[in-house]
């Protein structure tokens, strides 16, 4: 009897001190778990502070096993069934298995966790023990994928870059499957934080060029970066130059044409163009298109091309010097038929070039402004009845018209548009100097654009390399495209690694 | 100048830059400079060739000692200081009178020509702003423009087809009909339009390949000798012996024999092109004699273009009865030719600072 009461009052007393250690252990997590809550509440509520006026920046409080977590997350950049699937379904069910999902994150780094926030990540701020994670949910509406309208081909591929940077980057990886093609990413633009990324391929690249452009993009200091352009217009070698010096496009394919050649592309995020660097003069005239054409076709095209440019700067102008200046230059019927064209025309030839130039601007500016519906009507209007009125009323003459819209088109040829705008202000140099001093002023105008371009550089480089090819190859694929057995593949100018 | 990294001119750069200052104005009136010699004339282009190869010999010889010393550096060097100095001196005074000489032939031209009853003032200027555009770029700038305008203007030798068309083979034979005094008369006027080859002596620390520098030099002279022979060979078998003696520009001629559908009178639009070669000679000539400011006064400054320009357009305005200024144009050809045997008086005393040292 002794002994068992004995062994029961043992008993007792060892359970007796389990409940205490066990009691004891609850009130020490009890009070770390109280001290945590206390500085979640403080963190939280700097949050709260800073994005005050978000409105559609969201707190919620869940209840798990894990204890409370406050989810919170911007509503606009996430769309509402990821959520869902992502968060709050794996939160509410298995609230100890999100730790191998989500990345930690320091939250007394406000910077950051702010900066996190509005660029579309979820944080799940863990009360109890004080934790802050991270899950990547950004999925902001973007446009689908569809053909270029301003960049189009009769053939090769339709597809044609969007704003979402990451969409553009797997139209690229698709088609260079190598582990070689790099891509940085960095970000800029200290109001808008914009990324961007910086892809080459490793292997052909020129380690000079990389640098330089880096160093270039990291001392770019300007606050809101809308479009590429903007950027590229920051980073050129010659801002004051009315030249493109780096190609912009919006078609993949040349993209990853110019990737292997051993050029490097900049994207940015929420802009359709990419940027390609360092191009040649040439290069400004090539459409990819030449490469899917066979090469008696791709020559004549480029050949148009290339010379359209010289021809649109120089037929008005070399209507007004002849007809001011030089009216000897002119054979003898071809006079005749110029001046019964003029005879009602009141103006000097240089100012009804002006006129007629800038209608044809004002036209083009007008069209591309209005609505759809309305621009029909009013590109009819202007285009044919402004033209036949005037030339009837004796404004201007009826060949200048004929001059005027054949150089007007042959500015369009180039695929780049920042190429056929500039050309549209050149002409306008040249139409002045020749009205100034006849065939003289447009040559001293010629020599101080030869002059110019000669002293272009595009990421150091010259920019009329051909003009001295670095390769005797270059020459293959300039102004003339040989057949494609021909071409070498890696141009001068990349100066790309030898294997 | 062209920033941070010394400019370097590789083959191509050499060959053209050399080809193109000597091709400037000389090659319009080239016949008529030739004319004592009558129907003969047509061999001296080449003569000139070896003449200019032969001059060569030592200035690539001299430079090739100092090698990254342009000649005003080894005036100084060999000469002293105060000789030295003023040696270059003249030099800067010759090249920027033979510079304005050469501009204010071809305003004049185009005044005749293409430009009548306009003042040259304005042009004038325009010509001056592009050219001091050009300098500013450095040497690089002025060789890779001396390219593009070789190219530009080569094509216009096709226009002397319908000169051989219409002229007379006969006209070349016999070959040697001429005497010595004719000859030199010959010669001393005719040389002036291969004057440029020697400013090589001042951009000879920028290229590349220094070794073969005398075998592009040579390239290029003879690339402007073989231009200056077809001319001259067309224009013998077009013009008569009073035509090739009395009308000035005589090349211009031979162009109007053209016929092209679409344009009546190519001469006009060959003379504005040649603006690009003018150009070319210019802009080498004022980038040496900035080259020879900058060594006179131990200072770089970007003002020194604009004030050797400023000079140029004093000279041609200046109030002087035109007789004069051709005079002093002339004078200055004389000392000109002087420049060119410079260098072998060089090589000599080069020779004898050596032998002094030595011993």
């Amino acid at each position: 009897m002794k002994k068992l009461g004995n062994l029961v009052r043992t008993k007792i007393r060892a359970s007796c001190k389990e409940t205490e250690q066990k009691e004891s252990k609850d009130s020490n997590t009890q009070e770390k778990n109280n001290i945590n809550n206390l500085q979640t509440e403080q963190t939280i509520n700097e949050i709260k502070k800073n994005l005050a006026r978000v409105n559609d920046f969201l707190f919620k409080k869940v209840v798990t096993e894990e204890g409370i977590v406050t989810v919170m997350y911007s509503n606009s950049l996430v769309e509402k069934m990821i959520m869902q699937v992502m968060v709050f379904i794996p939160l509410t069910n298995h609230a100890n298995q999100i730790h191998q999902v989500a990345e930690e994150i320091n939250p007394l780094d406000m910077k950051d966790v702010i900066l996190k926030i509005t660029s579309g990540q979820t944080l799940l701020y863990f009360h109890d023990k004080n934790v802050l994670l991270f899950i990547d949910t950004y999925s902001p509406p973007t446009r689908s994928i569809t053909s270029s309208e301003t960049e189009s081909t009769v053939i090769g591929s339709q597809d044609s870059f969007t704003e979402s940077m990451e969409a553009n980057l797997s139209l690229i990886r698709r088609r260079i499957r190598n582990p070689m093609l790099k891509n940085e990413n960095f970000v800029i633009g200290s109001e808008t934080n914009t990324n961007i990324s910086i892809v080459y391929m490793d292997t052909i690249v020129n380690n000079d060029y990389l640098d330089e452009l880096r160093t270039r993009i990291e001392r770019v200091d300007y606050p809101a970066f809308t479009d590429i352009s903007l950027l590229k217009q920051l980073i050129e070698d010659n801002p004051l130059s009315p030249f493109p010096q780096y190609y912009m496009t919006v078609r993949p394919d040349t993209i990853s044409d110019y990737l292997t050649d051993g050029r490097i592309v900049v994207l940015m995020d929420n802009s359709q163009a990419a940027l390609v660097c360092p191009v040649t003069f040439f290069e400004m005239f090539v459409s990819v298109e030449d490469y899917y054409n066979r090469w008696t076709t791709a020559s004549l095209l480029r050949m148009l091309r290339f010379f359209g440019f010289f021809l649109t700067i120089t037929i008005t102008p070399a209507y007004v010097s002849a007809l001011t200046f030089h009216p000897e230059i002119l054979p003898y019927e071809l006079l005749v038929n110029l001046q019964e064209s003029r005879s009602k025309v009141p103006f000097p030839p240089i100012f009804e070039v002006l006129f007629i130039e800038l209608i044809i601007e004002v036209l083009r500016e007008a069209g591309s402004r209005m609505p759809a519906k309305v621009g029909q009507t009013i590109g009819i209007v202007g285009g044919i009845v402004i033209g036949t009125a005037a030339v009837e009323a004796g404004l201007i003459s009826n060949i200048l018209v004929v001059l005027v819209a054949t150089s007007a088109l042959l500015s369009f040829l180039p695929p780049i548009f920042l190429m056929s705008n500039t050309s549209r202000f050149v002409r306008y140099i040249f139409i002045i100097s020749a009205g100034m001093y006849g065939l003289y002023g447009q040559m001293l105008a010629f020599a101080w654009l030869i002059a110019h371009l000669l002293s272009l550089k595009s990421l150091g480089t010259p920019f009329m390399t051909p003009i001295i090819p670095r390769k005797a190859t270059d020459l293959f694929d300039s102004v003339i495209r040989f057949p494609t057995a021909f071409l070498k593949r890696k141009m001068g100018i990349s100066k790309s690694q030898k294997k | 100048m062209s920033g941070k990294k010394s400019p370097v001119l590789n083959r191509f750069h050499v060959i053209f830059l050399t080809q193109n200052i000597m091709f400037g104005t000389g090659i319009l009136s080239l016949p008529q400079k030739l004319s004592s010699l009558g129907y003969s004339q047509a061999l001296f282009p080449l003569l000139f060739g070896v003449i200019a190869c032969l001059t060569l010999w030592p200035i690539i010889w001299i430079n090739s000692k100092y090698e990254n010393d342009n000649l005003f550096r080894i005036n100084e060097k060999l000469l002293g200081k105060w000789l030295g100095k003023s040696i270059n001196l003249l030099i800067v005074a010759v090249y920027i009178i033979f510079l304005s000489s050469v501009i204010n032939n071809y305003t004049t031209l185009i005044q005749t020509s293409a430009l009548p009853e306009q003042s040259m003032v304005v042009p004038l200027i325009m010509l001056l702003l592009v050219l001091v555009y050009i300098v500013n770029g450095g040497i690089t700038s002025i060789a890779r423009f001396c390219m593009m305008t070789f190219f530009l203007i080569f094509p216009t030798i096709f226009f002397l087809r319908w000169a051989i068309e219409k002229g007379e083979v006969t006209h070349l034979f016999p070959l040697f009909n001429f005497n010595g005094k004719e000859a030199l008369e010959a010669m001393k006027k005719g040389y002036l339009s291969m004057l440029g080859y020697e400013l090589i002596m001042f951009y000879y620390p920028y290229i590349a390949n220094k070794k073969k520098a005398f075998k592009y030099t040579t390239i290029g002279i003879w690339i402007t000798v073989l231009l200056y022979f077809i001319t001259v060979l067309v224009s013998v078998m077009y013009f008569s012996k009073w035509q090739l003696e009395n009308v000035e520009y005589s090349v211009l001629h031979l162009l109007k024999a053209g016929e092209l559908p679409f344009i009546e009178r190519i001469d006009i639009f060959v003379i504005t092109l040649w603006v690009l070669a003018i150009l070319a000679t210019a802009s080498a000539y004022l980038w040496t004699a900035k080259k020879g400011l900058e060594s006179l006064r131990n200072k770089k400054k970007s003002s020194h273009v604009y004030i050797l320009t400023l000079v140029v357009l004093l000279f041609e305005w200046m109030p002087l009865n035109p007789g004069f200024q051709e005079k002093f144009y002339e004078i200055n050809y004389n000392i000109y030719y002087g420049i060119l045997g410079w260098p072998i008086v060089l090589c000599v005393v080069h020779l004898l600072k050596k032998k002094r040292v030595r011993p």
